[in-house]
């Protein structure tokens, strides 16, 4: 490795490379009546600070993509590098995860559950509250800390989840379709608001999703899945300008867009 | 596994043979007091106050489940008391149905009947409450007369609940029963084994205790087959 | 207007202490059958120094028993939970094991250890496992199984998975184990007192009830049902402050329909 001469030159440099890399990713699971091709060849490059997002059917093989990129599971072959290192087992440093159930541990409250992956890194008690304190104003929830997850609603919690993931600060975050539970309302401010705090904090997003709505509504680019086995079918470039805003959604480009997309997975089924 | 050390341990004097007789004598001694007329009494006994006690408990016990179930405010009231009443040892009423009845078979039932009432009660509260709302909803909105959503509706729906009320009851039933042969009786299997345990007579002990054993469990059984073949709608 | 449900609770309770009192009293039974309940009560501040006795007799059984199947309960209920090959051997017996009464047990313990303490320990120790076992048991293998994935994307170790999540989600089941296996193993104590025994309140039961000195029988009767409401009282109000994070929705006043679950709450005897 080069030296480098300041740690401001090292980012830069990483913040350069692609943030997360897959190159020639296939799997193949053991399934009751012998193997099962769940993804074959996939190929991909996510530039930092972009948000990317990975729409399919059902079965497509997205989620185990996506759980592969956070090193919970191993690919049958193929590689994922993650800022140049390749990732085989979970790193909250450089990947936080968002999943669909919350997961908020209900024996917590919010500020402690935001607290957990500082608290098994043994972090100091201050600067573990402090950063928590931080993700929970960033998320829209400032004095909910001490609130039981019973206590929130739907979005409120995915806001602590999400909140949870970025509490390490990693550069990456990946999301498997965090708003599936959420009522059509909910969703779309949730996605409002996720928009937001990315621009806040420039992470580098991947989120899985069934909707192509959201998909053209939060994306810089769009990756068409098929059914299984799971390939790449489709990279659609979303041109429509930042910050988005709901009156978008009107309009010809993105019924384009959107209408692309369709047709590229009709086809395929 | 556990039955083969059964046989040999004690063979082996690896355990005392008097405590603990080997697995084969002690199935020799089974069918031995099987024959003896003493045993078939005593077996009896114990089988009428079974039955007799259940058909005394399952009445009261159905009629107050249903009416804690269906009525919110009885319910209410209830149901808090019910579950105190479950950590109190109903043994220590024993001495009262003694007093009252004496020592014989009517004692053992009524005390039977008494220790089992509660959970019948428990029981049924919850097979009916199993009746999903909603299905009344939609028998009524058909039309169905209230007989008819008694019996299409609740019977079907409740019927593995039943089965289930019954099976645990029984358990309670028959724990009632052998505790009070046990205490004090003059006659039935209860009676037989705690003499046996006071004479060290080890192998019929252990013979009357898997008799026991295989008829709760035969029971037990038996009611659960019912059950599976009755609930093959529920997943 | 009817009162609350509360407050006719304790009215019956307060009805049926004043019917213990007035209805021998007025000779509609017995004092035979029923003694007045101050009668019953200075016969038990008279001879206090015997029941005294035979109360610490009796709790030293008891907390011995409660040690064993609580430590032992957990133990292999943990086992048993966690490793669904033990699981899948083990269940299904217990689950017959559990129709049959196992008071008929108790005359080989009173063969093998005597009529003295320890077949009292043993046996109520083996009535109150069972509970413990099966609620170990089924805690630790329901745990959401999305709450172990969180856990991993965080980076937690395998041992922090097991203190940070596996025993806290597990807690509510295992109390509640816990409390039916303190209760069962109270329960388990007084029979076996009642039935061969030389010391402990049970046996002052019988003892008595033999001379037909009833107030003396009562008092004992009377001194079980206030230890085993007490201990209920207390096991449920630690169970409430350790759990204080739960919905509103569990707590005890629903009689609980799965069938597994309302088999292990009711204690036969």
């Amino acid at each position: 490795m080069q030296r480098v001469a300041n740690l401001s030159e090292l980012r830069a440099k990483e913040a350069q490379a692609a943030a997360i890399e897959v190159a020639e990713l296939s799997h193949v699971y053991l399934g009751r009546e012998g193997k099962v091709p769940a993804l074959e060849d996939i190929s991909l490059d996510v530039g930092a600070g972009r948000f990317v997002v990975i729409v399919g059917p059902s079965g497509c093989g997205k989620t185990s993509l996506l759980m592969m990129m956070a090193g919970l599971r191993r690919p049958s072959s193929g590689t994922i590098l993650c800022a140049g290192r390749s990732i085989d087992v979970p790193d909250p440093d450089r990947v936080g995860v968002v999943f669909q159930e919350a997961s908020l541990f209900p024996w917590l409250t919010a500020l402690e559950n935001i607290e957990f992956p500082l608290s098994i890194r043994r972090a100091p008690r201050l600067e573990r509250r402090r950063r928590a304190d931080a993700m929970l104003d960033l998320v829209g929830l400032p004095g909910f800390g001490a609130r039981y997850p019973h206590e929130l609603s739907g979005g409120m919690k995915q806001r602590v989840s999400i909140a949870r993931g970025l509490v390490q600060d990693p550069p990456v975050l990946l999301m498997d379709e965090p708003f599936a539970a959420l009522d059509e309302q909910t969703r779309m401010t949730m996605g409002h608001e996720l928009l937001r705090i990315w621009s806040q904090t420039n992470k580098t997003v991947v989120f899985v999703t069934h909707s192509l709505t959201e998909a053209v509504y939060l994306a810089d680019e769009v990756l068409v899945m098929s059914p299984r086995p799971g390939r790449i079918i489709d990279r659609v470039e979303v041109t429509l300008p930042r910050p988005r805003t709901y009156e978008m959604m009107a309009t010809d480009v993105f019924g384009r867009l959107r209408e692309r997309i369709w047709q590229k997975i009709r086809k395929v089924n | 596994m556990v039955l083969a050390a059964w046989e040999w341990l004690p063979r082996w004097a690896i355990v005392n043979a008097e405590l603990l007789p080997p697995l084969s004598d002690v199935l020799a001694m089974f069918f031995t007091i099987l024959g003896r007329s003493q045993v078939q009494e005593a077996i009896g006994v114990t089988t009428g106050e079974v039955v007799l006690a259940f058909m005394f408990a399952v009445p009261i016990g159905a009629g107050v489940g249903v009416l804690v179930a269906e009525s919110e405010y009885f319910g209410q009231i209830f149901r808090p008391m019910l579950f105190y009443v479950f950590s109190i040892p109903k043994s220590i009423f024993l001495p009262m149905f003694i007093l009252v009845f004496g020592i014989g078979f009517e004692q053992k039932v009524a005390y039977a009947a008494f220790s089992t009432v509660f959970i019948v009660i428990m029981s049924a509260a919850a097979a009916v409450e199993s009746v999903k709302a909603d299905h009344v909803l939609v028998a009524r909105s058909y039309g169905a007369t209230r007989t008819q959503v008694l019996t299409r509706v609740y019977v079907p729906s409740m019927l593995p609940f039943l089965l289930e009320a019954l099976r645990i009851s029984m358990i309670f039933n028959f724990t009632g029963v052998m505790i009070a042969e046990m205490y004090a009786s003059r006659s039935g299997i209860g009676q037989l084994i705690a003499s046996w345990g006071e004479n060290f007579q080890m192998p019929q002990l252990f013979a009357g205790v898997v008799l026991l054993a295989a008829a709760a469990i035969g029971f037990n059984e038996t009611v659960r087959w019912l059950e599976a073949r009755c609930s093959a709608w529920r997943t | 207007m009817r009162p609350a449900p509360a407050t006719v609770r304790r009215l019956i309770l307060v009805l049926m202490l004043v019917l213990w009192e007035l209805v021998p009293r007025a000779g509609l039974l017995p004092e035979l059958f029923l003694p007045s309940l101050l009668k019953t009560l200075d016969v038990l501040v008279r001879n206090w120094a015997e029941y005294g006795h035979a109360l610490t007799v009796t709790l030293y059984e008891v907390v011995l028993a409660m040690l064993i199947a609580c430590g032992a309960g957990i133990l292999i209920g943990a086992m048993v939970g966690g490793l669904s090959r033990v699981r899948q051997l083990l269940l299904p017996v217990f689950s017959s094991l559990y129709a049959v009464p196992i008071v008929i047990l108790y005359p080989i313990f009173t063969a093998w250890l005597g009529v003295g303490s320890q077949s009292k320990i043993a046996f109520a120790g083996i009535y109150g496992f069972f509970p413990v076992m099966l609620s170990t048991a089924a805690g630790i293998q329901s745990i959401d199984q999305n709450f172990l994935v969180a856990a991993r994307s965080m980076g937690a170790s395998l041992p922090q998975q097991i203190t940070r999540v596996v025993i806290p989600a597990s807690m509510p089941t295992v109390l509640a184990g816990l409390r039916l296996g303190g209760a069962l193993a109270l329960i388990g104590v007084v029979v076996s007192e009642m039935l061969t025994a030389a010391a402990g309140i049970g046996y002052l039961i019988s003892k008595y009830r033999t001379v037909l000195d009833s107030p003396r029988v009562f008092a004992a009767i009377l001194m079980i049902l206030v230890l085993s409401v007490l201990f209920d009282a207390l096991a449920r109000s630690v169970e409430r402050r350790a759990l204080a994070w739960q919905t509103a929705g569990r707590r005890d006043r629903q009689l609980p329909v799965d069938k597994e679950t309302y088999a292990s709450t009711a204690l036969p005897a």
